[in-house]
């Protein structure tokens, strides 16, 4: 009898509960679903009260707005360029130092490693003021490598990255050994296939990372021609031109490739983010 | 390595010493402490301070709080909700704070955004809770909180999916509600993941910037500045590398002092 009416108990809070997260979920997805809506509807449509919840007549001339006025394509360019540089850098130096950690005895091999992962909680954000000078004096500013340098130092890959190769047998690199493989090529042609899921995660974190990092892009590049796309649109918001349709536009160019790489990769995203957090 | 050293390493020392001095275009100058004593006579550097600190209690709560009470509800759903729910949540912060905050800033813009509209259609008159003193930090609270949530929720689901089925049926055996179920197992189990939550959070919430920049611009009258906004404006705005650079060391030994406890975590599983 009681076990029964537990069981109703139950399900009412788990149904309730349920109810609110879809939702507030749904909620949460509505600013972007207006966002798209915007970015189509002209610019009288776009402010006209009572809104329209979707748009009467569809316009792509805020795109072409914000292509014609702005350099869009070339801060897109620029986006896509120091994401896929750095992250390649951060891929290749990454294994290599991970997998140094992770298989490899060296003295002094403990404390680096402590002292990589420190700098993992140390914001650079609140060091920019020396990180600009020092890029400054190199003479990096509104150049791609004062854009992607900075983001390549960091312990983000390696401590991902030595989470796989952890998990990788030791065996293997025996059996490679006996076979009469060298170090470099039990890591390339060993090692380095068995931690692609790795790869794969840290390719598309860091890659999303350094897409949507502001601060530091909006410090280094200040020409308008060497923003990123997240820079430069962010300038469209305090543009004088009060046409919001043409805001939403930009921002709307800056999001959807990031919504592609997630439908596409979401898989991976679950993997790295959870790799090295989540403990069980 | 080099890398390294050249951009963590090093800026962390050099900030240091440029705390202590004061920085025109080309000249340097030993002032000592002095930096610091201008902060601490500035009274929007203690504004920063306050705001950062709210930001930090309420933003933190609010995500933790959210993300279990969302994963504990759905961690042993089937796999096509989990990943609905981790999707929908997650999509916010793959687009980032510059895109949620544009599309916020309109939403909440007192002329033509469908928030004021929506509030005037149900007879409250007109609305600006951005140039309120009073609705600027909850706007921003809750919009920092909904953009962000995601990342902890994806972390609390994992490390739910991997608490012990065994101690879900011994309870199941012994009647225990689903109530007592998440607070009594599924809660203490992912303990470790709220530390690692909770720190990532705070450290995340420390440097809160772009939302301060796009959405309020600090104001109205400093009633939204952060530190780090703080920290920006003295370095890039007025040219007080100085001052900047005080305010970042102060910055990074808080943030020092917070990551302790995490850091003895990671080294210890290593």
């Amino acid at each position: 009898m009681s076990k029964i009416r537990n069981k109703k108990k139950r399900e009412k809070f788990d149904v309730i509960s349920n109810v609110i997260i879809v939702l507030f979920a749904l909620l949460n997805l509505f600013p972007l679903y207006w966002l798209f809506t915007s970015s189509l509807k002209n610019s009288s449509d776009v402010v006209k009260m009572p809104p329209d919840w979707w748009p009467k007549s569809i316009t792509f001339s805020n795109y072409v707005d914000v292509f014609q006025n702005q350099p869009a394509l070339r801060w897109t360019f620029n986006s896509i360029y120091v994401s896929g540089v750095s992250t390649i850098i951060v891929i290749v130096v990454g294994a290599m130092a991970a997998y140094a950690f992770s298989k490899i005895n060296f003295k002094g091999k403990d404390i680096i490693f402590i002292i990589f992962i420190s700098s993992l909680m140390i914001p650079k954000e609140i060091m920019i003021v020396p990180l600009f000078r020092i890029t400054q004096q190199f003479g990096m500013v509104n150049s791609y490598n004062g854009m992607i340098w900075p983001n390549v130092a960091g312990a983000f890959g390696v401590f991902l990255l030595k989470g796989f190769f952890d998990l990788t047998p030791n065996a293997l690199r025996e059996a490679g050994r006996i076979d009469g493989a060298n170090e470099w090529r039990i890591f390339t042609r060993i090692m380095v296939p068995i931690i692609k899921p790795g790869i794969g995660a840290l390719f598309i974190l860091n890659f999303v990372q350094v897409w949507n990092d502001y601060l530091w892009q909006l410090v280094i590049g200040q020409e308008n021609k060497m923003k990123t796309l997240m820079v430069g649109t962010a300038t469209l918001m305090q543009d004088l031109n009060p046409n919001f349709a043409y805001k939403m536009a930009g921002a709307t160019i800056a999001a959807i490739p990031m919504l592609l790489v997630f439908m596409l990769f979401q898989r991976f995203f679950t993997n790295g983010i959870t790799a090295g957090a989540v403990k069980e | 390595m080099i890398v390294f050293l050249a951009f963590l390493v090093y800026p962390i020392l050099e900030g240091m010493r440029l705390s202590l001095y004061q920085i025109n275009y080309d000249s340097e100058k030993f002032v000592g402490l002095a930096n610091y004593t201008t902060l601490f006579n500035d009274p929007v550097f203690f504004k920063a301070i306050f705001n950062t600190i709210i930001f930090v209690v309420f933003i933190v709560l609010l995500t933790v709080g959210f993300a279990l009470f969302v994963a504990s509800a759905v961690f042993d759903k089937n796999a096509k909700y989990v990943s609905f729910i981790r999707g929908s949540y997650y999509i916010p912060v793959m687009v980032s704070m510059v895109v949620m905050s544009m599309v916020w800033s309109f939403l909440l813009n007192p002329a033509n955004g469908l928030i004021s509209f929506i509030y005037k259609d149900m007879g409250l008159g007109t609305i600006n809770l951005l140039g309120n003193p009073k609705t600027v930090l909850p706007v921003v609270i809750f919009v920092t909180f909904a953009t962000n949530v995601g990342q902890a929720i994806i972390l609390y689901i994992a490390s739910m999916i991997g608490v012990s089925k065994e101690l879900f049926e011994a309870a199941e055996i012994d009647g225990a509600s689903r109530w007592q179920v998440i607070s009594k197992i599924l809660i203490p189990s992912v303990g470790p993941t709220t530390t690692y939550i909770t720190i990532i959070n705070i450290i995340a919430v420390l440097k809160i910037f772009v939302v301060i920049q796009l959405l309020t611009g600090g104001g109205p009258n400093n009633s939204s500045v952060t530190l780090m906004y703080y920290l920006y404006n003295n370095a890039f705005k007025y040219n007080q590398l100085g001052v900047a650079s005080a305010v970042g060391v102060i910055m990074f030994v808080i943030t020092l002092l917070l990551s302790v406890p995490q850091l003895r975590s990671m080294i210890k599983v290593k």
